[in-house]
């Protein structure tokens, strides 16, 4: 009797948690179903709950249309999951490996860095850019991306690193190994999954920006897809398939991530926040 | 020995300087310069004549001014706050069921745990886009369900009605944020010890009780970091309004951020736009004297290693 109830309160549980995940897919669902529809049935004035004579024309508006501008999304997110690699690694092992006067300092500024809003640094960045002719490259969108990563990105390889024994730094340093070869050779081959999700988020970061590239970039010359998406709303007409199909591809590397390297994402969100 | 024993721990330092440059570096140059930048161009009298200059005329309090009498100025400035109020209880209210929900044993809980985070890993521009297209007047689901199933006769217009809008980025904004609580405070009650929760149920204590003496309490410290954490996040949404709403209709929707977007980047008015974000800056840096007190064990905390 107790086995019974109790099961049927676990499919409770289930049909509970169904419930919510419809709320939770059901918008990423309804862009999926309208990237496949004619413009036609966009402006008809009806929603579809499954694709209505299905068409790939968004698709093909897009790829002609934006795949210039997803190659400079990758672009950016690869130079910005590697900025954060290259500033993050070593940092993060100097505040939890080496006693510095500077690290409660320096720690307290990262956890207030990851609370000034973006808008801040943006106004700035564009005139100081504008000044070291930064404006409309690589290089100025992928500094002013990493703000989203780096901060978070070193406290989520300190607190990683807190837990890479000190014995093996110890015997490295017994058998004559330099500050640099211990980093290299110790430090960083056991740093490998902290590292990949600083990479995923920091990669993610730059893909997604929207507001850097709104501002910084200032229509010439490179352009990702989060800003191509927003050149489609339009200022009169909005040219919903386009929208649809860009969005979905915009969504891309979010769905690779959740299923080649989730559990970097939910472990890397938990150290970033609470314990780091 | 004494001498070559100094010169090893000089080194070593040496070394966590060198380790630490890169860091430094890119945080003056990305953070310190463009807030103390922010700081300057708030007192200057800006035009686009001046943008390519990098100083312009002092103009003393006069960007401060025009912010606290400027009507769209202010009505963002109190949207934000109830933007922020509003997200923060609808995130946390749901964040804790889902997190309390897939604490539970039943079937399928580890693929729902995985697919909530959804929301989170997405653009916030398509996220914005998307919520545009379910709040449409014609050919949004969202009117469908609504007038398809009798509960209104006409759609409403989620988007263009001032009274309206302001509800729908808050919709968006929750979805969005959902996620992050669910899956912080979902990793803090699988941290509470299963003795402690066991011996409330011996001692007779219902599941609420359990939920509020004894659950809650273990895991206040990271319902407060959550809590600032998704302070911190609603106080800078700015993608997610853009793609929805652009701060309209009538500035119903128009937050600090957008509204400072516009008055630099549209107006070109950068000094009023850099005034703005220091009553931004300094609303997001109030609770960072909260935070770095939640984080204070890790600030602290060291492992060295030296000689």
């Amino acid at each position: 009797m107790r086995v019974k109830r109790s099961r049927a309160l676990r499919w409770l549980c289930t049909l509970a948690a169904a419930a919510a995940l419809i709320f939770v897919l059901f918008p990423v669902y309804a862009i999926i179903v309208g990237s496949f529809e004619s413009t036609n049935t966009l402006f008809s004035g009806t929603f579809y709950w499954l694709p209505h004579a299905a068409t790939l024309d968004n698709y093909r508006t897009v790829v002609q249309a934006q795949s210039a501008n997803v190659v400079t999304s990758l672009v950016v997110g690869l130079g910005t999951a590697l900025l954060a690699l290259v500033v993050a690694v070593p940092a993060g092992y100097a505040l939890s490996k080496y006693r510095l006067r500077v690290t409660v300092v320096l720690v307290s500024s990262l956890l207030i860095a990851q609370i000034v809003p973006s808008i801040v640094l943006a106004t700035s960045l564009f005139i100081v850019f504008h000044w070291i002719n930064l404006v409309n490259s690589y290089l100025g969108l992928i500094i002013a991306d990493g703000t989203y990563a780096v901060p978070f990105a070193i406290l989520v390889l300190r607190a990683f690193l807190f837990s890479l024994p000190n014995e093996l730094l110890y015997a490295a340093r017994v058998d004559g190994a330099t500050e640099w070869q211990s980093f290299r050779l110790i430090v960083i081959p056991l740093a490998r999954s902290a590292m990949i999700t600083v990479a995923v988020f920091a990669f993610l970061s730059g893909w997604g920006d929207f507001i850097f590239a709104l501002t910084i970039l200032n229509g010439s010359g490179i352009e990702p897809i989060t800003l191509g998406i927003y050149t489609y709303l339009g200022n009169y007409s909005t040219d919903w398939g386009a929208v649809m199909a860009a969005g979905v591809f915009a969504m891309v590397p979010a769905g690779i991530v959740l299923v080649v390297a989730q559990r970097y994402i939910a472990s890397g969100l938990t150290a970033g926040s609470v314990k780091g | 020995m004494t001498l070559s024993r100094l010169t090893s721990r000089r080194k070593h330092e040496l070394a966590g300087w060198l380790f630490l440059a890169p860091a430094i570096a890119y945080l003056l140059f990305a953070f310190a310069l463009p807030i103390v930048y922010n700081l300057m161009l708030s007192f200057e009298q800006t035009s686009p004549a001046t943008i390519s200059s990098l100083t312009a005329p002092f103009a003393g309090l006069g960007n401060y001014r025009f912010i606290l009498n400027d009507p769209t100025s202010r009505k963002a400035i109190a949207n934000t706050f109830w933007f922020t109020v509003g997200s923060l209880a609808g995130q946390f209210l749901i964040g804790f069921a889902l997190a309390l929900l897939f604490s539970l044993r039943f079937p399928g809980r580890t693929l729902g745990r995985s697919l909530v985070i959804i929301p989170w890993l997405l653009p916030l521009i398509v996220t914005g886009v998307m919520f545009r297209f379910l709040f449409q007047l014609e050919g949004g689901a969202v009117n469908q369900v609504l007038t398809s199933s009798g509960i209104v006769h006409h759609g409403a217009d989620w988007l263009d009605d001032p009274n309206l809008a302001f509800w729908t980025i808050l919709v968006a904004n929750i979805w969005l944020g959902v996620p992050f609580f669910t899956l912080l405070l979902y990793s803090a009650l699988q941290d509470v010890p299963t003795e402690i929760k066991e011996a409330a149920i011996i001692d007779g204590a219902s599941p609420w009780q359990r939920l509020r003496l004894v659950i809650v309490p273990i895991i206040l410290p990271v319902i407060e970091v959550t809590l600032l954490l998704g302070f911190v996040f609603t106080v800078k949404v700015f993608d997610l309004v853009i793609g929805l709403t652009g701060g309209g209709p009538a500035n119903a929707t128009q937050l600090i951020t957008t509204w400072s977007y516009n008055l630099s980047f549209q107006q070109f008015s950068f000094g009023e736009g850099a005034a703005l974000n220091n009553v931004l800056l300094v609303l997001a840096l109030v609770c960072s004297p909260i935070y770095l007190f939640l984080s204070r064990d890790s600030l602290r905390r060291s492992s060295g290693v030296n000689p």
